[in-house]
Order: C-alpha cells, then structure tokens, then sequence
C-alpha cells in the first residue's frame, strides 16, 4: 500500500508530460484565467489531479513563450476586476492536436502491453 | 523575451499571482473559513509564492542571467559598504595581473606572435633538418643555396620563397657592431612590405647570380639611431666590414618590428661581408632561412608534401654528386615564422618562459592571497548576514554564487586596470634592459592571445582569491552564527596558518630570484680576477689568415705589433688563445707514464712571452718564457703551470722541472708556476690552467697591449694605427674593465626590473602576513581575553602569537627552498656563461631566507602588540 507522499508523487509524473496538453485542452472552452484554468483542471478529474500552482504558472508563461497560447489583462464578466486571461493561438491548437494524437498513441502502446487481445481485465 | 523586459515581465507576474490569491481567498470564505484565517488558507493552499514566482522565472529561461545580475548588484552593494577593501583588492589585483600581462605582452611579440601582420595565414617558414650528414647532424638548421634554389624553382604550391642569414657587420659610419640581415630580393614583398618608408627596396637584378650590387636598405631604427633620421640619406655610401654599400631605401619599424632590424643586403654580398668564408658558393653549407608565401587554394600540408618530394629529389643528386659514405637525408618542418614553433629552439623559448612567467605568477599569487585574506575577513565580519540568508532558505550554492560573483567583479575591474600594464611594461622592460634592445623590438601589439592570456588570469584570480572565503561561508555553523555569538571562531588557524606558508614560500622564491640577479653585476665589475683588467687593452681584429694571405697577415701582425709597442705608454703587447671570460673547452693533460684517459682536464691557454707582464699576472715560482725555448707545436718544449694545475698534479711534490704530456703528444717541461686567476668564471677561482709558449710564426690569436696612464688615447692611437694598415679593419680596442662594465650596466638594468618585481612581490607577501596575523588575532579577542582573566600575562600572550608567526614562516621557507632550489638550478643550467650562478645559489637562500624572517618579525609585531591589548572585560562581556 503506498502512502500518500508516494500517491502524490506517481500524480505528479502522470502530470509532468501532460499538463501542457491539458491546460491547452481546457483553453480550448474558450479564455480564462490562471485560477480558473487550474480549478478546472481539478474538478473534471474529480479532485484526482490536484493542481499545484508550483506548476500551473511557469506552464502558463513557458505555453506563452511557445506561442501556444497569449495573455491579455481583461475585466472579467462577473466581476469589477480584472484579471490576466490566456487565451488559445493558431499554433497552440495545432499543439493541442500533436499532443493528443501523441497521448493516443502512447495510451494505445501502453494499453497493448498491459491487456493483450483476448485477456481482458 | 528580453532582458530589459524583466522589470515589466515580474509586475506583470506578481499581479497575476495576487489576483489568483485573492479568488483563492473568496473561495476560502465562501467555503466557510472564518474571513481572519481565510487569507492565511489562501495563501496554504498558493504554497510558496517565492518559489512559484522563481520557477516562472525559470520558465522565461532568463534564470542564469537574472541570477548572475542579482548577484552582480550584490557584489556592487557590498562594494559600496566597504569601498576601501574594494580598491586595496583591485589595486593589489590589478597589479599582479598586470606585471604578468604585460611581460606576457613581451613574450608574446617577441616569441609567439608570427612575425607578419599581413596575410600571416599564407606565410610558412620551412626549417629542414639535414640527417646523415657531417654537418649540424639531427638538429634543425637552414638550407644550403642549392636547396633554397630547387625550393624557389620547383615549388608550384608555394607563391614565391625568400631567403636570409642575420649576421652581424661593423657599421663603420657608427663604429659598432650592427645586424645585417643578408637577404633575397623578396624577401621585404614576402614578409608583408610591399613599401618602403624612403627609396626603393631590392629589385631582382641586385641580387642575380653574379650580381655584386652593393646596396643596401636600412631599418627605421637603424636610420633613426645611425643616421639621426637623415632625409638626404637615399644614394650615400656606407661601409659594412670595411665594403661600400649604397644606401637605396629605408624599411619601416612597424613591418620590420619582428625582423632584428639593422641593414640589409642583398644575400650575394654575403662573401664580401663574411671575410675567409663564402657562404654563398659552397654548396654544402647550410645558412639560409626560408619562407615563403602559399598559392591561395593550398595549405601548409600541400606544401610540406610538396617540398619534402623537392628535398627529396635534392638528397638524390647530392648522393650522386658526393661519392662518399654521406647518405644525406633532409625531414622538414613548416611553420607560421614564429620563434616557439621554431623545431630548433622551440623547447628553449618554452623553458625560457617558464622561467620568467613563473616567479609573475607568484606575485600574481601573492596578490590573490591578499585579496583571499580581505575577503575572508569580510566573510567572517558577515557571518552574521550570510546565517540569515541561510535561515531564510538560500542555498550554500547560491551563497558561494555571491561570493563567487563579488571576486569576479574585483577581478575584473583589476584586470581592466591591467590593461594599461599591457601597454606600458613591455616598453619599460625593453628601455630598461638598453636602448640597444628596445630597438629590436618596436612595436608591441597586444593580440588575442594576450587577451585570451589576460581573461585566463582574470578567472584563475577570482577562483583562487574566492575559494576561502567561500570555504569560511559553506562551513559557517548556522545556529552559533545566528545566536550571534561573535567570537565563535568560524575560520581555523589551519587556514590562516597556511595562508602565511604559502605568502613567505612564494615572497621567499621572489627574493631569492632578486638576490640572485642583483649579486651579478657587482660580480662582474666588483671582484678582483687575478690580472689586471685595467690596464690591458683588448685589440678585436679580423684577419684573412687562409694560406693564399699568409705571407701578407704575417706581415700585417708584425708590423702592427712593432707600431703598437712604440706608442708612448704602451709597455708590453701579447698574443693568448683564450680570451677573458669566454667558455673554455679542457683538453686532457697527462703526466708521463699515464695513458689517454688517466689525465685530468685543463685550460690551455697558448701564449706569447710577454704574456704574464701583460697581463699583470705574478710569477711565484721560476721562469717567464724567453727566446730561447722552443715553440715549434711538435717539438718538446717547456711550459707554465697554474697553482691549481701544480696541487692537481704534484699534491705534494715540487712541480718545477716535472714535465707533463699534451693530447698531441708533446712532452713538456714545467719551468714556472704562475698564481691563479679568476678568468672564466667571475668570482670563482679558475681550474687547472696550462699556458704554453706561442709559436712565433703562428697567425690569429687574441691580441692584448698593456700600458700605463690613460685609456682613451691610446684605444684611439691603437685604432688609427690598425686603419693605417688595413683600412677594412673595423676595430674598437677597449680595456677588458671597460667591456666588463658594458656588460654589468646590461645586467643592473636588468636587474633592476628583476629587483622591481621583487620587491612588489616581497611588499604584497609583508602586507598578506600583517593582513593574516591581524585577523587571526581578531578572531582569538575572545579566547586572549578568557586567557588574561586566568591569570596569563601580557608577555604569554604576545610570545604565543609571535612564536606562531615564527613556526610558520619558517614552514614558509621551508616550502620556499624546496621550490627555489631546483628552480635555480635549472637557471643555473640555463645561463650558461661566465656567471657562476650555481655558487651563488646558497648565497641567495641564505640572504633571502634573513630578510624574509625579518620581515615576517616585522609585520607580526603589530598584530601581536594588538593581541595583547585585548580587554578582558569585554571578552567577558561577549560572552
């Protein structure tokens, strides 16, 4: 039985490859701020992928770097203020699509190893 | 991004992160935290903003430069809280960096640089080395005029070849010694000068076979130093060994800067210069220097390959030519012109520098220590701010980071500074060494490779003068730092001790070095040789005593003696074969009864009767030579013994009327014992000497006269004498002091500079001991004052800091004997002359090794005074 500090580090891996994939999959609704991007992150997965902000922001600013995605101070909708939001580029989609198409096939690779034809789990 | 967007980019970043805290905040509360805690959740649930701020840095890929920024700024802050310490260590930096760049400057014109500006690229210098061949065998030479004439002719991958000899001619119109390259009509147009500064260079006709156009081109220097810069000087007749030449162009110093300067001549005016000798015509001598300059397209290989076939082809015939056992064989190698890659000398000139870079970066070295010394004293004082730093979460990595970057801005800015050295010490060096040399080389110009030099000792200055002080910082104890207990010591007296070791080793060497070169001119000038040097004219003259002269130098020396002796004043004029302070090669002396390789090696000195009253050297036993004894070199005859030579031979025994046996065979007898004379070696007392009786009719050997009175006239009777007879001769008679004493000026100037580097070295060592020993006893306030209150009085205290300055340097000097005495040696090895530096070895350990303890005394005295001072109660007090 491993023990939490174990659980969290195994999350982190499975994070490592694919934050930027999953940051830019959830721009793909459309603007939002840090905050925002990180909240979402964590309910879909069900509170499973707890987002480290450690980790969000230098995503965010090396995803702008790329030119994967930019940022724009804007005054949000529900509230008086503003904040900075990200957006997804041209090239960040065309990212996106690499990146899932790469996921895939390793999810698929994996897959074979783990549950060869016939013997399913 | 940019860097000047950093300000920007970190606004832009931290009103990101707050606003994101302030949602998390929001959410907190609404989720029902209490609103007075819901900020301290919030910012639980962020988790470390620095760090979240650091790694988006990170993810800008700006860290490394925004780190080394932040450190710089540091350095310049702490620059400003202790600006004196700064400029004490750029001063002492600057200085020790830039002594050794600038003699590297030197170095570097003289030895490393190609000796071209233009296109160096292209240009190749062939050296070839001639093997299974009589002459100059396995060792790398120049080529005969055959050689040079199949290398200029078959080449196709060489544009054109140039060929030189650099000898030495008497310039009559200066009345001294000059040097005259001889040299193809190329020879300026392959060296990069394509025009001259007046006239007009070689064209080929001056130097086609047969040509005997006697011109000549001068070098600015020479223009300037001979001929006062005289502009009318294109088409006046000088005289080199007595020849007419015409004057045609004047070469430039800027493009002649790397050649010896002097006069050239077209190299078919060799045979006239060189009287008895003809270079030129003799087919198997070698004497030119080549280079050339490649065809564009081809590289130093293609030519090596190229003229290794030519050489080839030129042994072949050279064996067909001489039916002889000779079976010559001639490798090559090519180089870009300059002297360390000459195959000849290449491991000398490394040597060479070695010996004097070496004690250079001892003071570097010094300097370093000094400025280790300030730092660490900081470090120490710092502790305090540097354990907060820790606490607050900075790694020792980023802490040695910061002091890492504070010696580099020391160093830097030294190095700057030293820049200024770079320019103005090789010219000191050469002005100091006589204007006759600083001619040679004119212009100096720094290059990549004293850039490259000067970075390199930037970096070693800052890694070495860092590494302590980032010790003291890495091994600082955070809890008694941060308790602030002041007195804890934190630097061990291993390191300080060591530190003085190291600056009395390296001040040690230093001084032994200025020893050793200051002693050699009083040397040369000040110690009695045994005769009289005074009084004795040297009389330097070039006589053609090939059998087709003989009767005509017969009749010359006759007449020239029997002219000389009537001048009034004059007492006495003898041949000897040796001269004064020249190296002598022994030759086996026997006594009767003992085979070849019993006897003992001796000086024998073949003399003229009038020799010892010449000379001034006393007789103490028996007989001068008269005209009576036999001078025939195969007949047995009768000689004169030194006292050496008589203990060698006959310990106990009376050596007159003993007779001895000479390599050739001949028998003589021993009628007189004359006293020792000091002549090889100055201050050393010479071997066993044998002097035999000169032949009557034998030509050449070295003429002396003796007089009384004044020098000068008759130097001057004796010179218009020797132009009456042989108006080539180009003679300037001088007594031997007087020729000792030239030397000895060459040697105090050089010693001076030696002297210079000394004592900067010896002050940064004094100032690096008193520097150590104050801190240390800052360091031990605390434990003198606890020592005082049990009881110690104030005579303990000081004896204990004073005996542990003693017990280290005399460590010190230790090391510094080990490191001096080889290295002496092999300087001892590599001047090898008439200086007996060997015997002066222990002389110098023994003076340096005084005035080191002595200086050491001196610069402990003040910190132990100090230590004694300490107050107890205010030890107690810091407790």
């Amino acid at each position: 039985m491993p023990s939490t500090k174990d659980q969290a580090k195994q999350r982190s891996a499975v994070l490592q490859g694919t934050l930027d994939m999953l940051i830019l999959r959830t721009l793909l609704y459309g603007a939002a701020h840090g905050h925002e991007i990180g909240k979402h992150i964590q309910r879909t997965t069900n509170d499973f992928l707890q987002m480290q902000h450690g980790s969000l922001y230098p995503a965010l600013h090396r995803l702008e770097k790329r030119g994967w995605v930019t940022s724009k101070w804007e005054t949000a909708p529900d509230r008086n203020r503003e904040f900075k939001y990200y957006r997804l580029t041209e090239k960040g989609r065309k990212q996106l699509l690499v990146e899932e198409s790469q996921w895939k096939q390793m999810m698929e690779a994996v897959a074979r190893v783990m549950w060869p034809t016939g013997e399913e789990s | 991004m940019q860097w000047w967007q950093i300000r920007k980019r970190n606004d832009d970043l931290e009103r990101e992160l707050l606003c994101d805290l302030e949602l998390e905040e929001e959410e907190q509360r609404e989720r029902g935290v209490p609103p007075e805690e819901a900020a301290k959740a919030a910012r639980r649930a962020f988790g470390n903003v620095a760090l979240i701020r650091e790694r988006t840095h990170e993810a800008w890929g700006l860290a490394p430069v925004e780190r080394f920024w932040g450190d710089l700024r540091y350095a310049l802050r702490s620059v400003q809280r202790a600006p004196m310490l700064f400029i004490v260590a750029v001063l002492a930096l600057g200085l020790g960096i830039g002594l050794n760049a600038g003699v590297f400057t030197l170095l570097n014109s003289i030895l490393l640089q190609p000796p071209i500006f233009k296109d160096p690229g292209s240009f190749v210098q062939v050296y070839p080395r001639y093997t299974g061949w009589s002459m100059r065998e396995d060792q790398y030479s120049s080529f005969t005029t055959e050689d040079y004439d199949a290398i200029r002719n078959r080449s196709k991958v060489l544009e054109d070849v140039a060929a030189w000899q650099i000898s030495s001619v008497v310039l009559e119109e200066g009345n001294k010694p000059n040097a005259a390259p001889t040299v193809t009509c190329n020879y300026f147009h392959i060296f990069g000068v394509d025009r001259p500064l007046l006239g007009r260079f070689f064209v080929s006709g001056d130097c086609g076979r047969g040509s005997s156009a006697q011109v000549a081109v001068l070098s600015e220097a020479t223009w300037a130093t001979d001929f006062g810069s005289d502009s009318d000087i294109i088409g006046k007749t000088i005289h080199l060994n007595g020849s007419p030449f015409q004057v045609i162009g004047v070469v430039s110093s800027d493009a002649a800067n790397f050649l010896p300067g002097g006069i050239f001549v077209p190299y078919t005016a060799e045979p006239l210069l060189d009287r008895g000798r003809d270079l030129f015509n003799s087919a198997d001598v070698p004497w030119l220097g080549v280079a050339g300059r490649l065809h564009s397209g081809f590289s130093r290989a293609d030519a090596q390959a190229e003229l290794s076939t030519i050489m080839a082809q030129q042994d072949r015939a050279y064996v067909k030519r001489h039916i002889s056992t000779f079976n010559r064989k001639t490798n090559l190698a090519l180089t870009n012109g300059s002297f360390i890659e000459n195959p000849a000398i290449r491991d000398r000139v490394v040597a060479m520098m070695a010996l004097i870079l070496g004690p250079l970066t001892l003071i570097l070295l010094l300097a370093c220590c000094n400025v280790t010394m300030l730092f660490l004293s900081r470090t120490v004082t710092r502790r305090g701010e540097i354990a907060t730093r820790l606490a607050l979460g900075a790694s020792r990595g980023q802490l040695a980071r910061m002091l890492l970057a504070e010696s580099l801005l020391t160093a830097i800015i030294g190095g700057a500074l030293s820049i200024l050295f770079v320019y103005r010490v090789p010219l000191l060096v050469m002005n100091a060494i006589g204007a006759r040399q600083s001619r040679f080389v004119l212009l100096i110009h720094p290059d990549w490779r004293v850039f490259g030099y000067l970075a390199l000792l930037v970096i070693a200055a800052t890694l070495i003068s860092s590494l302590m002080p980032i010790r003291a910082a890495w091994k600082l104890d955070l809890l008694t730092a941060l308790k602030g207990r002041e007195s804890a010591a934190t630097v061990r007296s291993k390191t300080t001790s060591g530190l003085i070791v190291v600056q009395i080793a390296f001040g040690f060497v230093l001084v032994c070095a200025a020893v050793l070169f200051g002693r050699l001119p009083s040397l040369v000038t000040g110690t009695d040789a045994g005769f009289d040097t005074h009084h004795t004219i040297a009389v330097p003259l070039d006589v053609d005593t090939s059998a087709a002269n003989h009767a005509g130098a017969l009749a010359f020396y006759s007449t020239l003696e029997s002219r000389i002796v009537a001048i009034p004043g004059v007492q006495s004029v003898a041949y000897a074969s040796l001269g004064p302070f020249r190296p002598v090669p022994p030759q086996e002396i026997r006594l009767p009864g003992q085979t070849v390789g019993q006897g003992k090696p001796v000086s024998v000195d073949d003399i003229s009767s009038y020799f010892f009253s010449t000379f001034g050297i006393p007789l103490l036993r028996g007989r001068s030579f008269n005209s009576a004894d036999p001078t025939s070199p195969d007949s047995d005859s009768v000689a004169i013994v030194s006292e050496a030579f008589a203990k060698a031979f006959w310990p106990a025994g009376d050596p007159l009327g003993q007779s001895i046996v000479t390599p050739n065979h001949r028998r003589l007898i021993v009628v007189g014992i004359a006293a020792d004379t000091k002549s090889e070696s100055f201050g050393v007392t010479d071997g066993p000497r044998l002097y035999t009786l000169r032949d009557a009719s034998a030509l050449g050997g070295k003429l002396y006269v003796h007089f009384y009175g004044d020098a000068k006239p008759i130097e001057n009777a004796i010179r218009d004498m020797v132009k009456a007879l042989d108006r080539t001769q180009i003679i300037a008679p001088e007594t031997i002091w007087e020729s000792l004493e030239a030397d000895a000026v060459q040697m105090t100037s050089l010693a001076g500079i030696i002297l210079f580097m000394a004592s900067v070295g010896l002050l940064m060592a004094v100032v690096g001991v008193y520097g150590v020993l104050s801190f240390a006893v800052n360091q031990r306030s605390r434990e003198f004052g606890i020592k005082m209150v049990l009881g110690a009085s104030r005579q303990t205290i000081f004896r204990s800091v004073t005996l542990q300055a003693i017990r280290n340097t005399i460590v010190g000097l230790l090391c510094g004997v080990a490191i001096a005495q080889p290295a002496m040696r092999t300087l001892a090895q590599f001047l090898s002359g008439p200086y007996p530096l060997r015997g002066l070895i222990t002389f110098a350990l023994g003076v340096s090794a005084v005035l080191l303890l002595v200086v050491s005394l001196a610069a402990s005295w003040l910190p132990a005074l100090r230590a004694t001072r300490s107050d107890p109660m205010q030890a107690l007090r810091a407790e």
